[in-house]
């Protein structure tokens, strides 16, 4: 029910009769009602002040700002009131003891490598080579000992996973290489580009839960970055954002003419980007039958479900299962 | 839940009656909004206007709609809002 707004437009972020108004250059106003925001991405030029700020924190509303090429720049996250001393240790007892570190990276892994195999299977007749590679490679991330080995491991399988993209997309699109900082092609854009939202996504729901987002298993954690982020967000990217992108470019929504060729970069343009917003929208809110909650849920909520597991697997209470698509 | 909200208040009282329902759900016509939204929300929403109106003139008139899949809006003459995900 809580829905996400982007703001495109240049223009004036207000709160005003507590609630949130947006000011375009044309000054016509539009009001957005508050309880019902859950997220707030910003890629034009916005203006705002600290007693909007205030009202965002007092209703949980994550404001993402994105720079003028579409790169995620930071997000404002209210005062952090899911705090459980409680698990961050235990969360941390994960982390520092390696055979348990090992076993959460792995299950990243293996939820990744399963998602991937799903998205091209789809295409059985054009990539049964690339599935073989990514199924031989995945063998020896049982036998890795260390989590250096498995980030090659992962680096491979990713290597094969986009070249299958050669074979499935139906348009003038090729892969070469991921180029990344700045994207040198426009396929490497829009997996940036689908990357940077995932991340933000799986970033707000990790707040709303009381897990610590800056202790990973898979990556290094470091300081600077939120890195439990780029570990849940490999389940996620060959599930939400890969599908979207296949789909986009093989139902032709977005083609060559929605980039714009810098010198050396390849970005989306603004229709491109709002095309891709709308399916990546569209997508995040799909709902899909639940084998135990007996219910329906959102691919949203599934990335908070992943979360709540997260904590159940540190305080003992239940081990971790990574989530594998199962319809 | 989708809703619809339509409200008659006295002069007096219109304006925060409507700011009101502009926190919770998206105007869509003078004395109009319509949404999604939660049953408690709603509660809640309903309550708050509860106080600022006065039961023995005004009127406040809440009509749900189950599957909100089988509504289909038709509009004349101008359409005042769009609900839409760009801004």
């Amino acid at each position: 029910m809580l829905r996400d707004h982007y703001i495109f437009s240049n223009g004036r972020l207000k709160r005003k009769d507590n609630t949130l108004y947006f000011f375009d250059e044309q000054e016509n106003k539009k009001s957005l009602p508050v309880h019902q925001t859950d997220n707030l991405y910003i890629f034009g030029e916005v203006d705002l002040n600290s007693s909007l700020l205030n009202l965002l924190s007092q209703h949980d509303v994550h404001l993402h700002v994105f720079n003028y090429y579409g790169f995620y720049a930071g997000t404002f996250c209210p005062r952090n009131k899911k705090v459980s001393g409680f698990t961050v240790v235990q969360q941390s007892v994960h982390y520092l003891e390696h055979e348990k570190r090992l076993y959460m990276a792995r299950s990243f892994l293996q939820s990744a490598v399963h998602h991937m195999l799903r998205n091209i299977r789809r295409y059985k007749e054009k990539t049964e080579q690339y599935v073989k590679n990514i199924e031989e490679e995945a063998k020896k991330m049982d036998s890795a000992t260390t989590i250096q080995e498995l980030m090659g491991i992962e680096g491979r399988i990713r290597q094969h996973y986009y070249q299958s993209f050669n074979a499935i997309l139906k348009q003038d699109f090729i892969f070469e290489k991921r180029t990344k900082q700045p994207p040198q092609d426009p396929l490497n854009a829009l997996i940036s580009f689908g990357n940077s939202l995932c991340y933000t996504t799986v970033l707000s729901e990790i707040y709303k839960t009381q897990l610590d987002p800056t202790i990973s298993f898979l990556h290094e954690p470091s300081t600077k970055r939120f890195s439990l982020c780029l570990d849940l967000a490999e389940i996620f990217k060959p599930l939400l954002v890969d599908v979207v992108i296949i789909s986009c470019i093989n139902n032709r929504i977005i083609t060559q003419k929605h980039f714009d060729f810098l010198d050396g970069m390849v970005l989306l343009n603004e229709e491109g980007k709002k095309r891709f917003i709308k399916e990546w929208d569209e997508k995040l809110s799909t709902t899909v039958q639940h084998r135990k909650l007996k219910r329906k849920v959102s691919y949203r909520y599934f990335i908070r479900l992943e979360c709540y597991k997260l904590i159940k697997h540190f305080i003992g209470d239940e081990p971790y299962k990574p989530l594998k698509a199962w319809w | 839940m989708f809703v619809i909200i339509t409200y008659d208040v006295g002069e007096k009282r219109v304006n925060k009656v409507c700011k009101k329902l502009r926190e919770y759900l998206t105007w869509t016509q003078n004395s109009v909004f319509e949404g999604e939204i939660s049953k408690s929300l709603l509660m809640k929403c309903l309550n708050e206007i509860d106080q600022i109106i006065d039961e023995d003139e005004d009127s406040i008139y809440i009509y749900e709609v189950a599957n909100p899949k089988n509504i289909k809006k038709q509009v004349f003459g101008q359409e005042k809002n769009f609900d839409e995900l760009f801004l």
